[in-house]
């Protein structure tokens, strides 16, 4: 395959970002393994929920994946 | 086929309405929303079976425990009454038993009060916003039970979530905020029930593979939160839009690679309460002294922009395969929390991706099949053919040739 199309995807900055996205506090401040969630832990304290409704929708809006 | 030529041939090869018809079939109510350990679950994991067996692959289950889903096991009732008039709160849009109230199977009528300002004995306790949970248990010894205020989805439905709090001492119902703030400003009094319970069931993860050896494993969870009674939750982006996106990228694969060399595929249940079934796998993996590259797809409905991916353990080459076929294929990526399965393989010290490409709907009614887009699933597919072609012929060193 002779495939050197420079295209619109992949990343746009360094890939290994992505190593960091649980450190940055993305999920409950990362903590969530046990009970993965998104939102901050102000967020879901507010709503009284392992995830706040608002950062989920939002977190799922953007495309991101959302579970707990 | 050469190797230069398979990654063209396998992305012609991928088909959108395969998938849209899996996950079709996958959100239909046979399955009843497939939560862990129901009649419905079990019965979607007898249909991937066969999917899976259909593509040549060995396949086989690995059962564990899951102790107290919750499960609200019939209509709820709620009659508020202003004084003036009755009103019965819609169940799912207006009202929702919370997932740590205790069982009320029947209706339990109480005056309407704010917590914290006054006897709360025999009292429906309405939460202020700005008061936790815990701060509300303490005001109300006798009461009849909490109101919560909690926002909905965008189509007004209350998300349902299986995994979280234990079960409290009261009665809880979640209100969305506008019947939440009417209450609050015109008390009165309600009639309301809460029945929900806890059972411990068997899950079961579904495990594929075409050949002994592992070392790319596509996963995705099939579970969802479950239909409640009356009142259809199909989870159609979450997560069968991921399922259908492994089986596709998995027919593709194995035809590609020789004996399905190296590929397997793990369907996992029980995510949606705590994403057990990975702990399970991973566990398992780590007993055996396995190391496969883990590639999770949780929610693959409507790309908006660029995929989210989140990255773990030892992911740097994996990460750069993923790169690379985000290129090839003209996905844009960016990092991003996937919440999901791929953070137990990580914590287990796995090299993991979860990628996720938006939901039309979640945790809710709204999660209907009509809101998966057949292009994002092609495109997410196309991802997933691309990096595992990589990350396998790498393994076989076999020379890459994608990339720029």
């Amino acid at each position: 395959m002779t495939d050197k199309k420079p295209g619109p995807g992949g990343f746009t900055g360094d890939p290994d970002a992505a190593l960091e996205v649980t450190k940055t506090g993305g999920c409950c401040d990362g903590g969530a393994v046990s009970s993965p969630c998104c939102g901050t832990s102000a967020q879901a304290s507010a709503e009284k929920s392992c995830c706040g409704s608002t950062a989920k929708t939002e977190a799922v809006a953007a495309g991101q994946s959302c579970c707990g | 086929m050469t190797t230069g030529e398979a990654p063209a041939g396998l992305l012609a090869g991928i088909d959108p309405e395969r998938m849209a018809a899996t996950v079709d079939a996958l959100a239909a109510p046979a399955f009843a929303g497939r939560r862990a350990g129901s009649s419905g679950g079990e019965a979607a994991r007898a249909w991937l079976s066969e999917q899976l067996a259909g593509l040549g692959a060995h396949v086989s289950a690995d059962p564990f425990a899951v102790r107290a889903v919750p499960e609200i096991y019939a209509v709820p009732e709620a009659i508020w009454h202003d004084g003036a008039r009755p009103r019965r709160l819609m169940f799912g849009r207006q009202m929702l038993p919370h997932l740590a109230s205790a069982d009320l199977p029947s209706a339990r009528r109480g005056d309407l009060t704010i917590a914290g300002a006054g006897d709360p004995a025999g009292r429906w306790l309405l939460v202020p916003s700005e008061m936790s949970l815990f701060e509300a248990y303490g005001h109300a010894h006798g009461a009849a039970g909490l109101l919560i205020g909690r926002g909905t989805d965008p189509d007004g439905w209350h998300y349902t979530m299986l995994a979280g709090s234990d079960p409290g001492p009261l009665p809880m119902l979640t209100l969305d905020p506008a019947t939440h703030a009417a209450m609050t400003a015109g008390s009165g009094r309600l009639a309301a029930s809460a029945p929900i319970r806890r059972t411990d069931v068997t899950a079961a993860n579904l495990h594929a593979h075409w050949h002994p050896g592992t070392g790319i494993l596509l996963t995705a969870h099939y579970d969802g939160v479950g239909d409640h009674p009356g009142l259809r939750q199909p989870a159609a982006s979450d997560n069968a839009s991921g399922v259908a996106v492994v089986l596709e990228a998995a027919r593709v694969l194995a035809a590609a690679l020789p004996g399905g060399a190296g590929l397997a595929v793990a369907l996992l249940d029980a995510e949606e309460l705590g994403a057990l079934g990975s702990a399970h796998h991973a566990a398992r993996l780590r007993e055996a002294a396995a190391a496969p590259l883990v590639i999770n797809v949780d929610g693959a409905g409507r790309l908006e922009g660029a995929a989210a991916v989140e990255a773990g353990g030892p992911a740097h080459a994996l990460l750069a395969r993923l790169d690379q076929a985000g290129r090839h294929t003209g996905l844009p990526l960016k990092p991003g929390p996937a919440a999901s399965d791929n953070r137990r393989y990580t914590a287990a010290g796995l090299a993991a991706v979860g990628i996720g490409a938006g939901m039309g709907g979640y945790h809710s009614p709204a999660d209907t099949p009509d809101r998966v887009e057949p292009g994002t699933l092609a495109a997410v597919c196309r991802l997933v053919v691309a990096t595992a072609w990589l990350a396998a012929t790498n393994t076989t060193t076999l020379p890459s040739l994608i990339g720029d």
